[in-house]
């Protein structure tokens, strides 16, 4: 029956409905540029780690079904590593991962209606010798690629993760009236913590519409940082090493937010 | 139905797998012949022509190695770098067939990387000792049709382990040593040994409460030491100013010493 073209059109709708209803809880992530490189941030369960190193210049966040990441994101590593291995790290390339890797083979899942699907939502980072040269890019479970891209709107450094479709407008939004490129890094965790924080208050059964006063967002965020952990990356720009991808303590976290 | 481009396998079990593993599975990492009798009349020569060196210093591990490179009794380069850092801790430095070598270094140096990322956690002092023990393991069909011997020392900082400065020997079937003071392979190293070994014991100072000045000074003396008797080891080479590689392993991670250095303790304290 799926042969007939309107009950595929059908199966993929409502195959989309249930992947959406399961990512809809998703923990927000928030990665912004700031003056030495990208913050990755979230707030959330300290037993499950959201926010993984991939390559030397490559760092992704990720939310929906725990098997699903982990699936994507060994295949992910395996390939910049070999590719890094075999030709050198400069080689390694986000858009490259993406674009023909990952992106047709979530499509390719999510469309064999006979199969599973990847739940998964993923956001990726990629730093360059400038800011000019960063790369923020989100793959959605269907293999489709926001990517700030020069061609789509005027370059925003930076890009948000969550769990339904009107809580990550709201963090763009919020990011769009707040971030600056050049803050310090005390000030990009700040930022990045109220940015979860507007995510965070965007799902659920209670969903706020519109952006919440600055005082709202920041006693969010305290009452959730008094018994959520916290985690943190940052991808280094001026590294003395290969490796930019740096994990942040989380004292160092907390101590750049008591304010 | 076809497969996707590039396929993702649903059985996908990378979590277990090592990262020379991944690159056999890809056809990335040749893989030596069994090793037979005899190797099919090849005789074993266990060819080494360099000199490097390792001990433990007041201020961590010094690495040291001359900058030769000789094809039987030729030069054929005098700039080569034998000591290859591998992660922000870990010196690796080589002896044997240069192609083999580094290739097994650049396999190291993603094998600890490639550990971390996928396992999330850090690989242990003895888990890294222990993948360059099986990649010498897995080199040795190459050693015994005489090609693509690699004898080398490795040297870690590890600051949960006691003591903090790790030290490591290796012959060419994987078997690993770990020193407590000094250590030292390829064709100059018997020259080497005996002078680290009196340095320690009748010396003014044991080599452990040398500072850096002082390390350096006796590295360079020792492979100048070798240099005179073994061709294939380059010493100092006063004319051209090429000096041998010195770097330092210590909790801050891993110091490359500057030519002016070098050659100023040298003009100091050996020359």
């Amino acid at each position: 029956m799926i042969e007939e073209p309107y009950r595929w059109v059908e199966a993929i709708a409502n195959r989309r409905e249930y992947v959406e209803t399961q990512l809809a809880q998703g923990s927000p992530i928030a990665a912004v540029g700031y003056r030495d490189g990208i913050l990755f941030l979230t707030v959330g369960r300290r037993s499950r780690q959201k926010i993984y190193e991939i390559y030397d210049r490559i760092a992704m966040g990720a939310i929906g079904h725990p098997g699903d990441i982990e699936r994507l994101r060994l295949a992910v590593i395996e390939l910049a590593s070999t590719e890094g291995f075999t030709r050198s790290a400069a080689d390694v390339s986000l858009r490259r991962l993406a674009h023909y890797s990952l992106s047709p083979v979530m499509k390719a899942a999510f469309e064999q209606v006979y199969g599973p699907p990847y739940l998964a939502r993923l956001l990726f980072a990629e730093i360059g010798s400038s800011p000019k040269e960063d790369l923020f890019l989100r793959i959605d479970y269907d293999g489709s690629i926001a990517a700030d891209g020069p061609t789509v709107q005027p370059r925003q450094r930076f890009a948000v993760l969550s769990g339904t479709k009107s809580s990550a407008e709201l963090m763009e939004k919020f990011l769009q009236q707040n971030h600056v490129t050049d803050a310090a890094l005390p000030e990009a965790v700040a930022l990045a913590a109220d940015a979860w924080s507007v995510g965070r208050m965007g799902l659920g059964e209670s969903a706020i519409k519109e952006l919440p006063e600055s005082d709202a967002i920041r006693k969010h965020r305290n009452d959730q940082l008094a018994e959520s952990g916290i985690e943190a990356a940052v991808l280094e720009r001026d590294s003395r090493s290969a490796i930019r991808y740096r994990t942040l303590a989380e004292e160092e976290l907390r101590s750049n937010l008591q304010r | 139905m076809d497969k996707p481009p590039l396929a993702l396998d649903p059985n996908f079990s990378g979590a277990s797998e090592d990262f020379p593993a991944v690159l056999r599975r890809k056809g990335l990492l040749q893989t030596a012949p069994e090793v037979t009798s005899a190797a099919n009349g090849h005789s074993f020569v266990p060819t080494e022509s360099t000199t490097i060196l390792a001990f433990k210093f007041s201020g961590g591990v010094l690495v040291a190695g001359d900058r030769r490179a000789t094809a039987g009794n030729t030069v054929v380069y005098d700039r080569a770098d034998k000591v290859l850092e591998i992660d922000r801790h870990s010196i690796m430095a080589i002896a044997g067939v240069p192609a083999t070598a580094w290739e097994m270094a650049r396999v190291l140096e993603h094998s600890f990387q490639y550990f971390r990322r996928t396992q999330l956690q850090e690989m242990s002092v003895d888990g890294k000792v222990r993948a360059l023990s099986k990649l010498l393991r897995d080199n040795f069909g190459f050693v015994m049709q005489g090609v693509g011997v690699v004898v080398p020392i490795f040297a870690t900082y590890d600051a949960n382990s006691k003591p903090e400065a790790r030290l490591y020997f290796y012959d060419a079937m994987g078997a690993q040593f770990e020193v407590t003071d000094y250590a030292a392979t390829g064709s100059g190293s018997p020259a080497v040994r005996g002078i680290l070994y009196y340095e320690n014991n009748w010396g003014p100072k044991k080599l452990q409460e040398l500072n850096e000045d002082e390390a350096v000074a006796i590295a360079l003396r020792a492979l100048d030491t070798a240099a005179e008797a073994d061709t294939a080891t380059g010493g100092v080479d006063r004319s051209g100013k090429v000096f041998p590689l010195i770097k330092v392993v210590s909790h801050e991670g891993i110091t490359t010493l500057s030519d002016e250095k070098v050659s100023g303790i040298f003009r100091q304290r050996v020359a």
